[in-house]
């Protein structure tokens, strides 16, 4: 196969209201989706997200998924897209699994909320000292010094996120990302960003089993209408045993995004079309070296286009 | 004052700063548009261009706060800065 389309629904990064509350009110697909979510929460999604705090409010995921599934839509009407495969790495997986038709939307609107409460009421009470920190510039040798630092020092580490060559997502403990970013510096490494909630760790076992007690087992997915690629390690999921797998192995195993890369190479996809807000995984060069990326996002959905001239 | 490969190099990253728009020596560069890839990409062009090796404390968010401080720290890490 060659000429292949992939959809990349990304992974959540901070959204503000102020850069897609207006997509949300106007975007005749968002508006479908918006509606869809007030009736499932029982709340105004709009409402909720403009007035929530932080950046991974129930609210504010929810919207980032109602977004990304948009920001679909909209690419296969004004841009033509018709994928032929998707994937989502981390919580793209949501938007991967609606768009892909292994749940029905309402139902990926529950389990998004779901989601959310069950990880913050975890993460309450366990490894309330843990984040995950990002960072770029660090050679694959260099970091393992970096932890072996850590282990010497007794410190509980994980890498959580494998992006790019250099590029990873560390959980450990906030009292170390002081330490951190001063080591990385030192070699040349710039940190990113430090997120709590953290994510994708063997450490958090007892997350994935709450999830599946009282998430997951609550749903009924179907065999995906599209393939989609598993984004811990680059598998071909073509069935809701495998899509149910992917869901529960996010909690405890890390985001390999090269995988993913070389699987979809493999699949023989050319363009990737990242629907959603994006920051990172379209613009890597992990995804900019392989594929002709094509984003499609609230932003460019709301700047308005030139008509095309009759011939 | 900095020079034109260096404004030139900036602006591209700018993306909400028109080519007409003059840029301010104190602009805040994440309210042009420069994100957390963007500085990525532009730290790598900025060593790249000037031969320059960004390491320690030049390696933090508050280097890429202004066209000014981005440009004291490229100035300080230039062969002549030591002279």
């Amino acid at each position: 196969m060659e000429n292949q389309t992939a959809i990349v629904f990304p992974g959540m990064g901070p959204s503000a209201f102020a850069d897609v509350g207006r997509f949300m009110l106007v975007n005749p697909f968002a508006r479908n989706l918006v509606a869809v979510a007030d009736d499932v929460l029982g709340y105004s999604l709009v409402d909720a997200f403009r007035e929530a705090e932080g950046d991974y409010s129930e609210a504010a995921q929810v919207a980032f998924l109602v977004n990304c599934l948009a920001s679909a839509h909209w690419a296969r009407e004004h841009l033509g897209i018709e994928p032929d495969v998707c994937v989502g790495p981390s919580f793209g997986e949501k938007a991967a699994i609606a768009f892909a038709e292994a749940l029905p939307v309402h139902e990926a609107v529950r389990m998004t909320a779901e989601l959310a409460r069950c990880m913050d009421d975890y993460f309450s009470r366990e490894h309330t000292d843990i984040v995950t920190h990002s960072f770029v510039r660090t050679p694959e040798d260099k970091l393992a010094e970096i932890l072996a630092e850590l282990d010497e020092q007794g410190e509980w580490h994980d890498i959580s996120c494998y992006i790019d060559d250099g590029f990873y997502m560390l959980s450990l403990s906030e009292t170390r990302v002081a330490w951190l970013e001063s080591r990385l510096r030192a070699i040349g490494g710039l940190s990113l960003y430090t997120m709590r909630p953290p994510m994708h760790s063997a450490a958090f076992a007892g997350l994935r089993d709450e999830v599946e007690r009282e998430v997951l087992s609550t749903l009924r997915f179907a065999d995906p209408k599209l393939p989609v690629v598993a984004d811990q390690d680059g598998t071909l999921l073509r069935t809701s045993a495998g899509i149910h797998t992917m869901l529960l192995d996010s909690f405890v195993r890390p985001l390999r995004w090269p995988d993913v890369v070389a699987a979809l190479e493999r699949f023989g996809v050319e363009r990737v079309c990242v629907a959603g807000p994006d920051s990172l995984f379209g613009r890597v060069g992990a995804t900019t070296r392989k594929f002709a990326v094509i984003p499609a996002n609230p932003r460019i959905a709301m700047t308005p286009r030139r008509r095309s001239k009759a011939a | 004052m900095w020079d034109e490969k260096f404004e030139m190099l900036l602006r591209g990253y700018l993306t909400f700063l028109s080519p007409t728009e003059p840029l301010e020596s104190d602009a805040q560069l994440r309210d042009l548009g420069l994100d957390s890839m963007g500085m990525v990409e532009l730290l790598g062009n900025l060593e790249d261009t000037y031969q320059v090796r960004f390491l320690d404390d030049a390696l933090t968010m508050e280097t890429f706060q202004s066209p000014s401080v981005l440009w004291k720290a490229v100035g300080s890490l230039l062969p002549s800065a030591a002279g």
